[in-house]
């Protein structure tokens, strides 16, 4: 079965969650909820590290959305870091190259 | 048997024991018959009661020299216990000489039924002739009780068994219901039937994950004027009720905003325009991936004009067997940004060209578990490769 496993660590840049497994249908809401636990100052960036995804479907984009759409409230920024090659080939396909900070992981 | 105690001791074959017996038993069997813990009676064969023992008596709260030459056996049952002595037992016991176990009901004289167990037998004189029944009566009463009690508890388990299979048929006939209400929503975000369009053939595979999962998808082809029409397909975020909601929004607001505009990019930004307002700053950013195009038959071929929103490639399957992607990058999904860019590419459809369009259900649809498992679009491209050039109806990816 796939699993999506979010956990959160702090920098003095600002709150960093690592994202390990499936992006899906059944999993996006468990990144959704903890990206709503979270509370950003003015300035600081929000980094979600996709190093570990290995699956991301339109609910996972909704849920990554949904999460920038948190941060600019706060007036903070985010950035997707470590993307995966065909996520990243998706996200530009459907313009969230424009929307979102991407970058892309170490080959 | 040393280590037994000391009644059991008493009921060994010492001497001792025979003398307690003596003292213990019944030394007339008058004094048995009287009081065995059974009822005893004979009577002639008439039926008229000849004798009958004190235990019986006391059973039915009769005297002696009322019943002996005075009653019969008859009229010592209820109504229903005569009926079944007169046309069962009596008959039986006729042409048997004897019965065993006969359930009977008895009237006390308080009138009080008494439950029994009747055996009969037929004495017979030295020519072998009847001379007169003998019968033995056992009270019932627990046993009937104990028989009235299982009973009592195989209905009650048989009816918690109905009330179970009636609670099943109910969860299954509204689950049914829910389906078919579904269902029927689910067509009122879609065309019935495709309409004709001159020169060309349309078709369209609909297929959801699940009859309770409404799909996102949404598309619809129609004429602008007398020489052009328009399509487009689409994908929102999310399933079920709320998904749907949103499907049904986006297609009206396509399908109005297409009827207006000479170009394909336009009704796209009318959508992302109603979606930003709709869904913005709500916490649960609502977004969609489509694709409108614009369709000009003329020359021998048609013109086909195709803006992008967010939506993946489109398929063209040329007449002579090869394949190619329509798509042009920079499109943004539709419902992410106010300042939204949606890009459009064109091309034109020879006869015997086919142009097919997908959602990402179909690029995203699993064929096992784990992502190296998608069907992807590369799979796609070689399924269409391989197919190319086919009608329109025989397109429809597996």
């Amino acid at each position: 079965m796939n699993t999506l496993n979010v956990t959160c660590r702090d920098t003095t840049a600002g709150p960093v969650l690592d994202v390990t497994g499936s992006l899906d249908y059944n999993h996006s809401a468990s990144l959704r909820q903890e990206v709503r636990l979270l509370s950003l100052d003015p300035g600081q960036c929000l980094v979600i590290d996709l190093a570990g995804l290995d699956f991301c479907d339109s609910s996972g984009i909704s849920a990554l959305l949904a999460a920038r759409q948190h941060v600019l409230a706060a007036g903070a920024d985010i950035v997707l870091d470590s993307v995966p090659a065909n996520t990243m080939r998706i996200m530009t396909m459907v313009g969230l190259h424009k929307v979102f900070t991407l970058r892309p992981a170490a080959s | 048997m040393s280590g037994e105690s000391e009644p059991f001791r008493a009921a060994g074959n010492g001497p001792d024991t025979k003398a307690t017996f003596t003292a213990l038993l019944e030394n007339s069997a008058e004094e048995l018959y009287e009081s065995a813990p059974c009822g005893y009676l004979s009577t002639l064969m008439d039926g008229t009661i000849a004798k009958v023992n004190a235990t019986l008596l006391s059973w039915l709260g009769l005297e002696r020299d009322d019943v002996v030459g005075r009653m019969r056996f008859s009229d010592l049952l209820t109504m229903g216990g005569r009926i079944y002595h007169e046309t069962h037992f009596a008959p039986l016991l006729r042409m048997q000489g004897e019965l065993r176990g006969i359930a009977l009901e008895m009237r006390a004289f308080d009138g009080n039924r008494l439950p029994v167990l009747v055996s009969s037998v037929i004495k017979h004189g030295d020519g072998g002739e009847p001379l007169l029944i003998r019968t033995t009566v056992f009270d019932a009463t627990d046993r009937r009780s104990y028989e009235e009690e299982l009973l009592r508890r195989r209905r009650e388990a048989e009816r918690a068994r109905t009330e179970a299979e009636q609670a099943r048929q109910q969860a299954e006939a509204e689950r049914a219901r829910l389906r078919e209400v579904l269902t029927t929503l689910q067509r009122a975000l879609l065309p019935d039937t495709l309409p004709e369009v001159p020169g060309m053939e349309a078709a369209a595979y609909y297929h959801t994950a699940s009859p309770f999962r409404l799909g996102g998808d949404f598309y619809d082809l129609f004429s602008l004027d007398d020489t052009r029409w328009a399509f487009f397909l689409g994908d929102v975020s999310g399933k079920g009720p709320e998904a749907a909601t949103l499907t049904s929004q986006a297609r009206y607001a396509l399908r109005a905003a297409g009827l207006h505009s000479p170009d394909p990019a336009t009704p796209l930004a009318t959508l992302n325009t109603v979606l930003l307002e709709r869904y913005a700053d709500n916490g649960d950013p609502r977004y969609c991936t489509a694709l409108f195009g614009i369709l000009e038959p003329g020359g021998g071929g048609v013109r086909v004009r195709l803006a992008f929103g967010g939506h993946p490639p489109a398929l063209v399957l040329r007449a002579d067997g090869t394949c190619e992607q329509l798509f042009t990058p920079g499109g943004m999904l539709v419902g992410v940004l106010p300042s939204a860019h949606f890009a459009t590419v064109e091309t034109t459809l020879a006869p015997g060209d086919t142009l097919l369009l997908y959602t990402d259900g179909l690029t995203e649809a699993r064929t096992g578990s784990g992502a190296e498992t998608m069907y992807g679009e590369e799979g796609l491209l070689s399924f269409a490769s391989e197919h190319a050039p086919p009608p329109p109806t025989a397109s429809s990816a597996p």
